[in-house]
């Protein structure tokens, strides 16, 4: 009898129901909505006029111009070489798969301090080959391209780690009947691949967008903290608190949510323009209707 | 277009999938690989298809040699038995794609897709249905615009890997008369894999019965049904009763008939089993033959199974026996009843080794 009545679908809202959502409730509230009103509430403390300064200070505007430009590029690398990974490990049987899908872990697996300090040990001033590249007078060290090294370091699983399910999920099957249709391998990627794992694929370029404007250890051990130059949104946080400028701390903290929450908007409106979502979503309006 | 195939062979690591495979694929036929999951019909159906080169043999196209010739250049239609369907195009689209990816110079104009689309969905009964997506579909409806999409581009062959498997048994029945027809009107040369023997009969002009990535019989499907050069083809077609099979003074006995003189009996060591069918099995007075007690009737449509506890046999294995409704309506065998049981038909196997 008890089971029956907690399996009824309709009739009085059952009290575990309600447990649950309220757990589920408090703990985002506690945990994400909080923390995120506090980095406002405290970037705004001194009134709207600080926070502007604090934002048009140049040293600020010049870490927001390179954290934009080392996702401007971490991320579009980490996209094809996060597609060719998964399409490989997906659809193909060959000697080292497992060994490939372990590496490409392996940045989750090490301390971001770790990957930083990997490559200062490669291209430092007495690293591998730190006296070639003096010779030829490249900077990769406390310069923008070792920032852009450490991030798509830190951050090249996420593409990847995401497609590979979606892709073993879907099987092969489409791909070959595109190409038994007569289409080409480029054809065959971006008239049937490519729209199969779309969702996929935009949720690992936001998360790992979101990763390469927010990634503090490795970047930090690169970077040499050359203010105005070497300095990303996290590390100038960094510094702004540790001088005590609280709030133009938060301001800049805030540039920083603001764009993740961009990322987040971005995804919900492509969500919004599928077709075959709306279709589905029509369909479902219709039937209720009728 | 014609299809040979010469010693195909296919290892997938220490497994071979399929072994030393002939076979004649004469143009317009439509062929049936039959067989059991894992007996390599799938990997030969791949391999004419292009989509697994074998590690020796050859495929010949029309006598000439195909075996590494890309898909794209094969002229075949493929069709999965998950319809393959691309989710994200309406039906429409999915059907010309085929067309749509062909390069500039032989792609026909668009108005022309259009018609050809329109009349390949009419073909397949689905004529309105150029704007839903493959989601709004039923699974039979998916498999025609599967079939559609295939025959757009004009192959040559079509192949289709269990095409049916997917949907349930009122479907199957209408489809496969369909694709049968289909096939009359157009003549193409056909190939489809299944496991389902009724499928491969109602459909196929000739069934090739595979086994363990071996051929083990191909003929028209009344031959393969009644004339079974193994066991495994026996059993593998339709129900069938195993019998040991007794020898006594040159004579050859299923219980206490006489199935002498029986061509196959081995009279060496090995053991002999009978295979009989169901519908080969004769119920009649008990006086008239092997003693049985039936112990249970179940009336399937327009026949009636019996099943039959005979001395001698386990009671946990009965014989199964097949009547016609009209002599079951007259007769009224009743559970616990005794009958008498003849042979009508029957095949000797030598127990070993024939076993599969």
């Amino acid at each position: 009898m008890a089971a029956a009545e907690t399996l009824r679908p309709k009739g009085r809202p059952d009290a575990g129901r309600l447990v649950l959502i309220a757990v589920a409730l408090t703990f985002l509230g506690l945990f994400l909505v909080l923390p995120l009103l506090v980095v406002f509430v405290q970037a705004l403390s001194k009134g709207v006029s600080a926070y502007a300064s604090a934002i048009a200070d140049p040293t600020a505007w010049a870490a927001v111009k390179l954290t934009l430009l080392v996702a401007a590029i971490a991320v579009p690398i980490n996209l094809v070489f996060g597609v060719a990974a998964a399409w490989a490990i997906a659809k193909f049987e060959f000697r080292g798969k497992s060994a490939l899908t372990t590496l490409i872990d392996l940045p989750f697996a090490v301390s971001p301090v770790i990957a930083g300090l990997v490559f200062i040990l490669l291209f430092g001033a007495h690293g591998w080959f730190g006296a070639t590249l003096r010779a030829h007078h490249i900077r990769v060290v406390f310069a923008i391209p070792g920032i852009v090294l450490a991030t798509i370091f830190v951050t090249f699983p996420f593409i990847a780690r995401e497609l590979i399910p979606v892709m073993q999920a879907q099987g092969k099957d489409d791909e070959e009947t595109a190409v038994s249709l007569g289409a080409t391998g480029w054809q065959t990627f971006w008239r049937v691949t490519l729209p199969n794992i779309r969702w996929g694929l935009m949720y690992g370029v936001l998360l790992c967008n979101a990763r390469a404007m927010g990634e503090f250890g490795a970047v930090s051990v690169v970077s040499g903290h050359i203010r105005g130059l070497t300095d990303t949104m996290p590390l100038h946080v960094e510094i702004l608190y540790n001088e005590y400028s609280y709030a133009a701390a938060f301001a800049v903290a805030s540039l920083l949510a603001l764009l993740a929450l961009l990322t987040l908007a971005g995804k919900g409106f492509l969500e919004l323009r599928q077709p075959e979502l709306r279709h589905a979503a029509r369909r479902a309006r219709w039937r209720r209707n009728s | 277009m014609s299809i040979a195939l010469r010693g195909i062979a296919k290892q997938f690591g220490e497994f071979a999938a399929v072994e030393d495979i002939d076979l004649d694929v004469p143009t317009g036929a439509l062929i049936a690989l039959l067989g059991p999951s894992g007996c390599g019909k799938t990997t030969l159906l791949r391999i004419i298809a292009g989509l697994e080169t074998p590690d020796q043999g050859q495929v010949l196209f029309d006598g000439r040699d195909a075996t590494l010739w890309p898909i794209r250049d094969r002229k075949v239609g493929f069709v999965f038995q998950h319809y393959a369907l691309f989710r994200h195009m309406s039906v429409f689209e999915n059907v010309a794609f085929g067309l749509k990816v062909k390069p500039r110079r032989e792609r026909p104009a668009a108005s022309e897709i259009r018609k050809k689309v329109h009349a390949l969905l009419e073909l397949v009964q689905l004529g309105w249905s150029g704007d839903r997506y493959p989601a709004q579909l039923s699974g039979g409806q998916r498999q025609r615009v599967a079939l559609a999409r295939a025959l757009a581009v004009d192959p040559d062959v079509l192949l289709l890997d269990e095409p049916f498997g997917a949907l349930d048994s009122q479907v199957r029945h209408e489809l496969r008369r369909w694709l049968r027809r289909l096939h009359d009107e157009l003549h193409f040369t056909s190939i489809f894999v299944t496991h389902d023997q009724q499928e491969a009969i109602e459909v196929a002009d000739t069934i090739v019965v595979l086994n363990r990535g071996r051929i083990e019989q191909v003929g028209v499907p009344g031959e393969v049904y009644d004339l079974p050069t193994s066991a495994f083809v026996h059993r593998f077609l339709g129900q069938v009763n195993e019998l040991p099979v007794r020898l006594s003074d040159g004579r050859a006995y299923v219980g206490p008939i006489d199935i002498s003189p029986a061509a196959a009996v081995n009279t060496g060591a090995v053991n002999n089993v009978a295979l009989i069918r169901p519908h080969e099995i004769e119920v009649g007075p008990e006086a008239a033959g092997w003693p049985a007690t039936v112990t249970a009737v179940r009336v399937i449509g327009p026949v009636v199974r019996l099943d039959l506890c005979v001395q001698g046999q386990p009671a946990n294995e009965p014989l199964e026996a097949e009547i016609s409704r009209e002599r079951y309506e007259g007769e009224r065998f009743a559970v616990g009843q005794k009958v008498g049981l003849r042979f009508r038909r029957w095949q000797v196997y030598p127990a070993n080794g024939a076993a599969a």
